[in-house]
């Protein structure tokens, strides 16, 4: 189960966070929050679906969107967001998620969430299986 | 060359980004033969008219012959290079506050660092 760790006054408290339900045709919106410093540019905010292993993230699906930064003095903190589509490419199952700044090579990553994305197998097409009398009347 | 109140420093980076708090000691030395009153005062030139001034909350003090003090002052910088203009006063025998000396010092606006980023966390996810 994924979580995050948030300060309080009894020290740092990690909180847990539910898993979310996704099925194909669906869009996941995962809002990102990061700290910034130094000229304004312009860069791809990515995140991605998949499997934390030992060698690694097994992205399975992935979104990113363009974010516009402003010139940032001293260290800032900004939040954004990016859609990550729910396509028939993923099967049903639970999955793990995170967040980079810039794609091949990230200038910056996020601590994984495990486990917060459960996608839903396909709803099948309309089909019926059988039909019987239930009763038969005048009227 | 000042009469009685003698600024010998300001003290303050040589550089500084827009928007920083810039805290500055101006240095007056009492040149005079025994304790006066000396008064600190300071403005900002970057093109802007009046000239902002620079707080100092505490801007005057009795000061022993021969000592210098140090005043402590406090501003934020501008958009672009600043001249500080630090101004010292005595306190005369008729009552009155004279001005004595002045002192400038350049800040230069520093660059923008390049872009750099610290950290990211995701901070939720929902079905849309």
């Amino acid at each position: 189960m994924g979580g995050v760790y948030v300060p309080s006054q009894f020290g740092i408290l990690f909180l847990p966070l539910a898993a979310v339900q996704v099925e194909p045709g669906d869009t996941l919106r995962v809002s990102c929050r990061y700290s910034h410093i130094g000229k304004a540019e312009n860069v791809s905010l990515y995140a991605a679906v998949g499997n934390s292993g030992t060698f690694g993230f097994d992205e399975v699906l992935h979104g990113s969107r363009t974010i516009s930064l402003p010139e940032d003095t001293s260290w800032n903190w900004h939040e954004g967001y990016v859609d990550i589509a729910i396509t028939t490419a993923i099967s049903a199952g639970v999955y793990d998620l995170y967040a980079k700044i810039n794609g091949v090579i990230p200038r910056v990553i996020s601590p994984t969430l495990h486990d917060v994305v459960e996608v839903l197998a396909e709803t099948p097409e309309s089909e019926f299986g059988e039909i019987s009398i239930t009763d038969y009347l005048k009227v | 060359m000042a009469q009685y109140a003698d600024i010998v420093e300001i003290a303050a980076p040589d550089q500084a980004q827009a928007g920083d708090r810039m805290d500055i000691t101006v240095r007056i030395k009492n040149t005079y033969s025994s304790p006066i009153g000396i008064m600190v005062g300071g403005a900002l030139e970057y093109g802007v008219s009046p000239w902002p001034g620079i707080a100092f909350p505490d801007p005057s003090t009795n000061v022993d012959a021969g000592v210098t003090h140090s005043f402590s002052g406090y501003f934020t910088m501008p958009d672009r290079k600043v001249t500080i203009h630090a101004y010292s006063y005595y306190y005369g025998a008729d009552g009155s506050w004279h001005f004595d000396d002045e002192m400038t010092k350049v800040i230069d606006l520093a660059a923008v660092p390049d872009s750099e980023f610290g950290s990211i966390e995701i901070i939720g996810y929902a079905r849309r």
